[in-house]
């Protein structure tokens, strides 16, 4: 009972993006998918919490049809996955605390003490003690990302779904980052999907690794599976060699 | 595909109105998706109702000042031109009741709407629309709230609530100015003009102001909404988001103004 | 900050409230405070509406209330509200009527005895005071312009009237009436001639009897010294008798005659005077006569009527041209 997508399809307009994607987390692991940019990873995570519906195929969160669900159940589904946006999505109006707490507010039997512990807590957990009372836009790229992630883990999710979380970010800041999401594993026993292209925080932070590519899942295996494939266009783009990724 | 002759010279507009009357019936149907939405987001009253109280400061205390200074110096135009207007047969009482008539019914309610659709709908648009390319739109969802209730409801129901005072506020801005105006510019005594203000007064048209305004209040913000929501493309797009929130509620103040002066008076 | 925001909205929101609330009633009149309610009835309600003024010598005093027709269906009561220490005229009744051309009507307190010629409606009710309201303006003008409109049939009918044809019949009737009278007064002339002509006969025969009975008497008193014999004497006081009838039969004859000729003289004069009449008429003289004989007279009567429509049918038009200045 994990996540699950089988066969998923999605089109923009004339643009198809998903074409048959398909894939299954198991429990407790951290996985990547890796592809260009472009190439329809971060809408593969909003098919998850039921931000967009796939035109065909079916998106699986613990056994349930994502796409079928009434918004009650769909609200009930979100409280157990937490989302770290590419840019962080923090409400610029609010706190960096206001932020973190968001979630819990919504949560019954949550008074003001508990969130503020809780939320204590979370920045704990992403090295931003002290910077609750700071608004967004007064954060470091790296501290936003980190300030997104507490949001995301605040309400205690059993999964965790990081849409690009080191992109623009310098290589110290983005190890700072990858080790998080490590932890997140080893302390929080989450299970993560992790969207990105760049492979160097992939091969650091995932268990196994899917290689997006035309819309479909071209390459699914282990970080040390992915860098002895012998599939051209996959070792291309691992590599940055545009002939071999392009197949010139 | 060649059906005739004339296809190719004239497939391009034909094709290009066909494709506007599309997107137009398809805006309006997101509208009323949008409005849908929000009449059921009512229940969730425990996601707007904190919110409601600063969107009230935002959308309706601080369009008072702006409000204000239009409606004063339409005030001053109203006077001198009801004065120029007047000159000869009719008494010049009667620059007490155009003013009032006019600020009450018309340009009250509609210069407000309009301005504050500026101000208020274009304000909301951009921050809405930075919200949504930002993603924080899709943050509120993945954190449970439902959006429409989170942004929708509280700015829209603020323009509703509040818009009835600014507009009610402004009209008394309006007559006073030209109440001045009249005294000192165009020689005419207090008791002339309030003679002129109370000639025609009707209760019924400070309903039919407040009326108009709750209108364009929901009108300004709701299309606020809409177009904050509907953004893409990142900082350009928010600005055509306002943009078309300024035309397009403003097009929609002036229908709808037309439309209570034809079912209420 | 919060509490600063939550103090701003409210003070729009009760700023709002009392500019609304306050403007309303000011402009409704002001807040008015105990007032006393009047009642009227009327057999029309003009134009007037519950909130205009009600006037009492000039001076407004109150607005109406409420126009409505009574249930009976006779008149309008009209509800106003004055000012409570308003003495009101004994006599009161209320006469409704336009107060300036723009629309706005009012109900004006006045004392009945400065208002004989209106006709005030009597509702049998207490404390009604009696009412009537004026005609609009746009009823007075079309009074007018009814009026306007009969004077233009008349003035058509007359002209269609006298035409050349009547003129003629009228003269040949007038003529044959003086013939009539000239046979007439020949008649009465020959007549009476006969008459005088019997008369002088009869007192001409009566003088020669008078003579004859003289020389009939100096004979007989001669012959009486001679004959005395009564007889005779009889004789001649029967002969005596009849004389004196017949003299007074000429004398009343004579006065018959005087009579009739008197008649008969005044009937010629009145034939006279109408046949003169008519002449003149005929060759134009006088008013009759100008209108039968002058054609572009009676065309500038029927004028100055269609004129008069004009002018009647402009004021309705546009009042303000002739009245404005009694408006204001």
């Amino acid at each position: 009972m994990s996540i699950q997508l089988a066969g998923v399809h999605k089109a923009f307009g004339p643009k198809k993006v998903l074409r048959g994607f398909t894939l299954t987390l198991r429990e407790g692991e951290t996985a990547a998918i890796v592809g260009p940019s472009g190439c329809g990873k971060s809408v593969l995570l909003k098919h998850l919490v039921g931000l967009l519906r796939p035109d065909a195929g079916t998106v699986f969160v613990d056994g349930r049809s994502v796409g079928d669900l009434r918004r009650r159940e769909l609200v009930e589904l979100r409280r157990k996955i937490g989302f770290v946006f590419q840019f962080a999505a923090l409400f610029d109006s609010m706190t960096v605390a206001a932020n973190v707490s968001m979630g819990l507010r919504r949560l019954p039997g949550w008074d003001r003490k508990r969130i503020a512990e809780r939320v204590g807590e979370c920045l704990g957990l992403v090295d931003l003690n002290g910077l609750g009372e700071r608004f967004p836009a007064e954060l470091s790229g790296g501290q936003r990302k980190r300030a997104g992630l507490a949001r995301a883990i605040a309400a205690s999710p059993k999964y965790l779904l990081y849409d690009e979380p080191t992109t623009g970010l310098d290589p110290v800041t983005t190890s700072v980052i990858d080790r998080l999401i490590l932890r997140m594993r080893d302390e929080l026993g989450v299970t993560a999907l992790v969207v990105t292209h760049d492979m160097t925080s992939a091969f650091r932070v995932a268990d196994r690794i899917t290689f997006l590519h035309g819309g479909k899942a071209r390459f699914t295996g282990t970080p040390a599976e992915v860098r002895t494939a012998g599939d051209d266009v996959l070792r291309g783009f691992v590599e940055g060699d545009p002939a071999l990724y392009y197949g010139l | 595909m060649v059906l005739f002759p004339v296809t190719v010279p004239l497939s391009r507009p034909l094709a290009a109105s066909g494709r506007s009357t599309l997107a137009a019936l398809g805006s309006i149907g997101q509208a009323s998706a949008l409005f849908a939405g929000s009449v059921r987001a009512l229940r969730d009253i425990g996601v707007w109702g904190p919110l409601l109280l600063p969107q009230m400061a935002r959308v309706g205390v601080a369009s008072v000042p702006i409000a204000l200074f239009i409606a004063m110096f339409t005030g001053i135009v109203m006077s001198l031109q009801a004065s120029y207007t007047l000159t000869g047969t009719i008494p010049l009482y009667f620059v007490g009741t155009m003013v009032g008539k006019t600020m009450i019914l018309e340009l009250g309610p509609v210069l407000t709407g309009l301005t504050l659709a500026g101000r208020v709908g274009a304000n909301i648009s951009a921050e809405l629309g930075t919200m949504r390319v930002t993603e924080q739109v899709d943050a509120l969802e993945t954190l449970a709230y439902n959006p429409i209730a989170y942004l929708v409801v509280p700015r829209t129901l603020a323009g509703i609530l509040m818009f009835p005072f600014v507009v009610l506020l402004a009209i008394a801005m309006g007559i006073m100015s030209g109440w001045l105006t009249a005294l000192q510019l165009l020689d005419m005594s207090s008791p002339e003009f309030i003679k002129g203000l109370r000639l025609f007064f009707e209760p019924w048209d400070v309903w039919f102001a407040v009326v108009k305004s709750v209108s364009f209040g929901a009108v300004v913000t709701g299309i606020g909404c809409f177009c904050g929501l509907q953004t893409d493309q990142g900082a350009e797009g928010v600005g055509r988001s306002a943009t078309r929130t300024v035309v397009v509620s403003s097009m929609i103040i002036l229908c709808l103004d037309a439309f209570w002066a034809a079912v209420l008076l | 900050m919060e509490r600063r925001r939550e103090i701003l909205v409210g003070l729009v929101v009760v700023l709002g409230i009392a500019v609304g609330v306050v403007g309303t009633i000011w402009l409704q009149g002001g807040w008015r405070g105990d007032q006393l309610m009047l009642r009227a009835a009327s057999p029309s309600a003009g134009q007037l509406v519950a909130g205009a003024s009600v006037k009492f010598r000039g001076v407004a005093v109150g607005r109406v209330e409420s126009v409505a027709v009574v249930p009976s269906g006779e008149a309008v009561m009209i509800e106003m509200s004055v000012r409570p220490d308003l003495a009101i005229p004994p006599d009161a009744a209320v006469l409704v009527a336009p107060e300036s051309f723009f629309g706005d009507w009012q109900a004006e307190i006045i004392a009945r005895d400065e208002y004989q010629v209106h006709p005030f409606l009597e509702f049998p009710e207490e404390g009604v005071l009696p009412g009537v309201a004026l005609p609009d303006f746009s009823r007075l003008t079309a009074t007018a312009d009814q009026i306007a409109g009969r004077l233009t049939t008349i003035s058509e009918r007359f002209e269609v009237a006298f035409t050349e044809e009547t003129a003629m019949n009228l003269k040949n009737l007038i003529d044959n009436l003086g013939l009539i009278s000239d046979d007439l007064s020949k008649m009465i002339s020959q007549q009476a001639a006969r008459f005088d002509e019997l008369a002088v006969g009869v007192s001409e025969s009566a003088r020669e009897l008078a003579g004859a009975a003289r020389t009939a008497r100096t004979m007989l008193e001669n012959a009486d010294s001679l004959l005395t014999d009564a007889g005779v004497g009889t004789m001649l006081g029967d002969a005596g008798e009849s004389m004196r009838n017949l003299r007074t039969l000429t004398g009343d004859m004579r006065e018959a005659m005087a009579e009739m000729r008197a008649a008969a003289q005044q009937g010629v004069t009145t034939m006279n005077r109408l046949e003169g009449l008519m002449a003149r008429a005929e060759s134009g003289e006088g008013l009759m006569g100008r209108l039968l004989a002058d054609q572009e007279l009676a065309e500038g009567v029927t004028t100055a009527v269609a004129n008069l429509n004009t002018l009647l049918a402009d004021i309705k038009d546009n009042p303000t041209r002739y009245l404005s200045f009694s408006i204001f």
